[in-house]
C-alpha cells in the first residue's frame, strides 16, 4: 500500500499545471526526520508548474517535519499552519512558499462543506 | 480596551501597554504588558529603588513606537523633596528596550538598590482578561550570568522572553538588580533589552527576522517622516480637520503589520492592543478608506489576502474555496486548534470586498499588472458568491457557521450575537442573509465586469456578471424592501422573512449601487432622520427598535467607519447636503478624542450630551475608525478617478472653511484638490 506522503506528492508531479502556485516560483524540500533517517521531496516550483523529486539538493525553503505528522497534513488530519505556529514543523528561508504549498493538503476528512438547505450536486 | 491611564507603544504586532510609570502589572481587569505573536511576553515588570515603587511626574508618548516617563521614588505627597530623578525611555522595535537612567540631585552620595520585577505569563491574547489558572504548557524561568531567560514550553511549542543589560547586573529567577553608588550630581544609566523568541525547534525563530520596517528606532523615524512626507498635504482654515487627518496619518503608520508570508510588506492590522493582525473585513474596508491617500496599502491588502484565500472545505475554520480569509491569529490557542484562526474564514463580506477593492484600487492608480496577477482570486471569490454562499438556493449571500463551539454566529461586520434581530426583537434563526452584504455582491459583479471587459479579455463573463447582477438588483428590491416602513430590511430568515428593523446597514446599500433610484430618496431621508441620525452620525439600530439601545455594540451606537461608507453612499447617489450633514458630524465628534475616533461611541442625541460618550471597551486607534476621516475627506470635496484623472466636485457645508488637499497620488500623477465651504446645511433635529 502506497502511503498519503508519496501519493501526494506522486499526484503533485503528474498534474501538471497547478493554479494555486500559479504565482508560486522557487525551490522548497520537506525533510522528514525519523532517528537518523531522512526522507526528502524536492519540490520545483515555476508559476504553476511543479516537478517533485526526492534530492537531496539545496532549496529556497526548507521545511522539516516527522513522517508522521506529514502523513496527517496529506491526508487533512492536520493542519498545516497550525503546525507551524505549535513548532511541530520548522521552515528554513522563505516562508512565503510553505505558506502557498500549504494551500496544496486536503481539508479534514470529516468536513462537510457548506450545509445547503436545497437539493444540489456537490462538488469537491 | 481604552484605560485612560495606560500607556501604549507598538511596532507592528509588537507591542507594550503599561501604567503611566512604565510599570507592568498584568491582571485581568487591567491586561497590561509586553505582547508579541498574540502572546504575553511579560506580565510584571516593575521597577524600585531602595525597595520603594516609583511615581509618575510625566510621561511623553513620543512616537507611536516610543515613550518616556520622568519618575521620583515615593509616593505623591513627599516627592517634592525628592532628590533622585529617574527616566525611562522605551521603545519597541521587533525587541523591547528600555534605557533606564538615573540622576542624583543630592548634595550627599547615595547608595541605591535598583530592582525590576520581571515574570512571564506566557497568556494567549484570548485569554488576558481571564485569571491564568490552568497553562497546559510548563513556565520556566532561568537566571544566567548575563540574562534572565523567562520561558514557557507545550511540547514542541516554545516561547522565551530573554532579558539583558547593558551594565552588568545580578539576575535572578525573579528578575534582575544593580548596587549603584552616586555622587552628587552623578548619573546613572544602564540600556535593558528584551527580546521576544518564538522558538522552534533547532532554535530557530518562526518570525525569521522579517519585520514590518527596519527595527531600530532611527530606522522606525525615517520610516514614519518619509510615510508622512509620501501623503498628501491637507490644508485648511477648519483647524481640527488638519489634526484629525495628521493623527490619523500617523496611527495608520503604526497600524501597519507584516504578516509572515509576505516577506516584510505591509498591511492595515485591525486595531491596537487587541487586534493587531489580519483581518479580510477591516482591513478591506480601511483600504478602500484611505485609497486617495495611501494606495499601496492597498495593493499589499490585495495580494496577502489573495495568497490566503481558502482552497479547500475546512470546518473548524469555515474555510472554503475561493473565500477571503476573516482572522490570522499566531499564539498558543491558535496553534493548538483550540481557536480556528489559522486562518479563520468566517465572514461573508471580506470575499465580495476583495473585487469591490481591486476595481477602486485600479481606477486610482492605473495598476492593471494588478488586476491581471488576480485575475483567477477573482473569479475564485465570485465563484464562492454564487456556489458556497448560497445555503438557500436562491440568489442571496448566507452564513451559518460550521464551526459551532468557537466560529462566529453573524459573519458581517455586527457580529455580536444580538446584532440581527426582528422587528418584536427576536432574534432569527440561520442561515441569515444579511442585507449589505448583497449590496458587495451587486458592486463586486458590476466591477468585475469592467475589469473582465478591459483587463481580462472576457466580454462573455462581463455581459454574464452584468446580467447576474441585474437579476440580484431587481430580486433585491422585492425581497428586502419593508413596505409599511419603506426601508430595507437588516436581513431575512431561512424562510424569506424580513428582520424588518431600520439599521444603518441601508447606508452600505446606497455605496454599493443595489438602490433603485426612486427608492434612494427615501433612503437618505432615514439615514438623516430623526431614528438614525443623532446629530453626530447614524446609530447602527434606529431609536425605537425594541433592540435599540444608545450603548449597544451594533444596536444603538455610532461607528465613524459605517458613517464614512454611508456618506460615500449618500454622494453617490446625488445626496451631497445629506452626505455632508453626516461628514460634518462625525468630524465634530472627533474634536472631542483629540482627532482619533474611538471605534465607537453612544448613540445619545447631541443635544442631550453635547459630548459623544464613548463606547467603554472600544479599541483604539482601530484601522477603519482611523481611515475615517479621509474618506470623509474624499466625500466632501467629491474626489472620484473618472476616465484616467482625478474629477474634483467639492460640496462642503460653510463652517468648513476653505480645504485644500495637495498631492493626491493616482495613475494622473500628483495633483491637487481645493474647496470652499458653500452649502449651507440644515441640522437636522438629533
Amino acid at each position: 500500500m502506497v502511503d498519503a506522503t508519496t501519493r501526494f506528492f506522486e499526484d503533485l508531479d503528474r498534474r501538471g499545471f497547478e493554479p494555486v502556485l500559479a504565482k508560486t516560483k522557487g525551490t522548497l524540500r520537506f525533510d522528514l526526520h525519523e532517528g537518523a533517517q531522512t526522507t526528502h521531496w524536492l519540490l520545483r516550483m515555476d508559476r504553476g508548474r511543479v516537478e517533485v523529486t526526492q534530492e537531496d539538493a539545496e532549496a529556497d525553503t526548507v521545511v522539516g517535519t516527522t513522517p508522521e505528522l506529514f502523513e496527517d497534513l496529506a491526508t487533512g488530519r492536520e493542519n498545516g499552519i497550525a503546525a507551524l505556529f505549535r513548532g511541530d514543523m520548522t521552515v528554513t528561508g522563505d516562508a512565503r512558499l510553505v505558506v502557498q504549498v500549504e494551500r496544496l493538503f486536503p481539508g479534514p476528512p470529516d468536513s462537510r462543506g457548506p450545509r445547503r438547505r436545497f437539493e444540489r450536486g456537490m462538488q469537491r | 480596551m481604552s484605560q485612560s491611564s495606560t500607556i501604549r507603544i507598538l511596532d507592528g504586532n509588537t507591542f507594550v501597554v503599561s501604567e503611566d510609570t512604565g510599570d507592568i502589572e498584568a491582571t485581568p481587569t487591567e491586561p497590561t504588558g509586553l505582547f508579541s505573536l498574540d502572546m504575553r511576553y511579560l506580565s510584571t515588570w516593575v521597577l524600585t529603588i531602595n525597595g520603594e515603587r516609583l511615581n509618575a511626574l510625566s510621561y511623553d508618548d513620543l512616537q507611536y513606537y516610543e515613550a518616556r516617563f520622568f519618575l521620583v521614588p515615593g509616593v505623591a505627597t513627599h516627592y517634592i523633596d525628592a532628590k533622585l530623578s529617574v527616566i525611562r525611555e522605551r521603545a519597541v522595535g521587533g525587541s523591547f528596550r528600555e534605557q533606564l537612567t538615573i540622576l542624583n540631585h543630592d548634595e550627599k552620595p547615595v547608595d541605591l538598590e535598583i530592582r525590576i520585577d520581571a515574570a512571564a505569563d506566557f497568556a494567549d491574547l484570548f485569554q488576558v482578561k481571564d485569571e491564568i489558572l490552568n497553562k497546559k504548557g510548563e513556565l520556566y524561568s532561568e537566571a544566567e550570568p548575563d540574562r534572565l531567560r523567562l520561558g514557557y514550553r507545550r511540547g514542541n511549542f516554545k516561547r522565551e522572553t530573554v532579558i539583558c543589560s547593558s551594565v552588568p547586573a545580578r539576575y535572578d529567577r525573579q528578575g534582575l538588580a544593580y548596587t549603584v553608588h552616586l555622587e552628587p550630581n552623578e548619573q546613572w544609566d544602564t540600556r535593558i533589552d528584551v527580546q521576544t523568541m518564538a522558538v522552534g525547534p533547532g532554535g530557530r525563530d518562526l518570525r525569521m527576522g522579517l519585520r514590518a520596517h527596519g527595527n531600530e528606532r532611527l530606522a522606525l523615524q525615517h520610516d514614519l517622516e518619509e510615510w508622512l512626507r509620501n501623503a498628501p498635504k491637507v490644508n485648511t482654515q477648519h483647524e481640527e480637520l488638519a489634526s484629525t487627518y495628521r493623527r490619523s496619518l500617523i496611527d495608520l503608520a503604526a497600524l501597519r503589520f507584516s504578516p509572515l508570508s509576505l516577506g516584510g510588506a505591509t498591511l492595515p492590522a485591525a486595531g491596537l492592543p487587541w487586534f493587531m493582525t489580519m483581518f479580510g473585513r477591516d482591513s478591506i474596508l480601511t483600504c478602500l478608506q484611505t485609497l486617495p491617500f495611501t494606495p499601496q496599502l492597498s495593493q499589499t491588502t490585495l495580494r496577502i489576502l489573495a495568497a490566503l484565500q481558502g482552497t479547500r472545505f475546512d470546518d473548524f475554520r469555515d474555510e472554503d474555496p475561493g473565500r477571503i480569509l476573516h482572522e490570522m491569529r499566531y499564539g498558543e490557542t491558535a496553534a493548538f486548534e483550540e481557536q480556528p484562526h489559522t486562518p479563520y474564514y468566517g465572514s461573508v463580506d471580506a470575499t465580495p470586498l476583495f473585487v469591490v477593492l481591486l476595481d477602486e484600487y485600479e481606477k486610482w492608480t492605473g495598476d492593471a499588472a494588478l488586476v491581471k496577477e488576480l485575475e483567477q482570486e477573482s473569479r475564485a471569490a465570485l465563484k464562492w458568491v454564487d456556489d458556497y454562499a448560497d445555503l438557500v438556493g436562491n440568489g442571496y449571500i448566507w452564513y451559518e457557521r460550521r464551526n459551532s463551539d468557537t466560529g462566529l454566529e453573524n459573519q458581517c461586520w455586527k457580529d455580536s450575537w444580538d446584532s440581527v434581530s426582528y422587528r418584536d426583537g427576536k432574534l432569527p434563526p440561520f442561515p441569515r442573509a444579511t442585507c449589505e452584504v448583497q449590496g458587495y455582491a451587486y458592486d463586486a459583479k458590476m466591477r468585475a465586469a469592467r475589469l473582465a471587459r478591459e483587463f481580462w479579455d472576457d466580454p462573455e463573463y462581463a455581459d454574464r456578471l452584468e446580467r447576474e447582477a441585474a437579476q440580484l438588483k431587481e430580486r433585491f428590491n422585492r425581497d428586502f424592501w419593508v413596505e409599511d416602513g419603506e426601508f430595507y430590511a437588516l436581513a431575512l430568515d431561512p424562510d424569506g422573512r424580513q428582520c424588518d428593523v431600520l439599521s444603518s446597514n441601508i447606508g452600505h446599500l446606497l455605496w454599493s449601487g443595489i438602490v433603485d433610484h426612486e427608492r434612494a430618496e427615501k433612503i437618505a431621508q432615514h439615514l438623516v432622520g430623526p431614528r438614525l441620525f443623532s446629530g453626530w452620525g447614524v446609530r447602527t439600530l434606529a431609536e425605537g427598535e425594541v433592540r435599540y439601545n444608545p450603548i449597544g455594540y451594533h444596536n444603538g451606537t455610532i461607528w465613524p467607519f459605517d458613517n464614512s461608507f454611508i456618506a460615500w453612499g449618500l454622494r453617490r447617489y446625488g445626496f451631497a447636503e445629506e452626505s455632508a450633514i453626516i461628514a460634518s458630524g462625525i468630524l465634530d465628534a472627533a474634536r472631542y478624542f483629540q482627532g482619533r475616533l474611538p471605534e465607537a461611541f453612544g448613540g445619545y442625541p447631541r443635544e442631550l450630551t453635547k459630548f459623544p460618550v464613548e463606547y467603554p471597551t472600544a479599541c483604539s486607534p482601530q484601522a477603519w475608525s482611523t481611515g475615517t476621516p479621509m474618506l470623509l475627506l474624499r466625500t466632501m470635496l467629491g474626489l472620484e478617478p473618472h476616465e484616467g484623472h482625478l474629477a474634483v466636485e467639492p460640496r462642503l457645508p460653510v463652517g468648513m472653511g476653505r480645504i485644500e488637499v495637495l498631492d493626491i497620488p493616482g495613475r494622473w500623477g500628483r495633483v491637487d484638490a481645493f474647496a470652499r465651504g458653500r452649502m449651507e446645511i440644515e441640522e437636522p433635529a438629533g
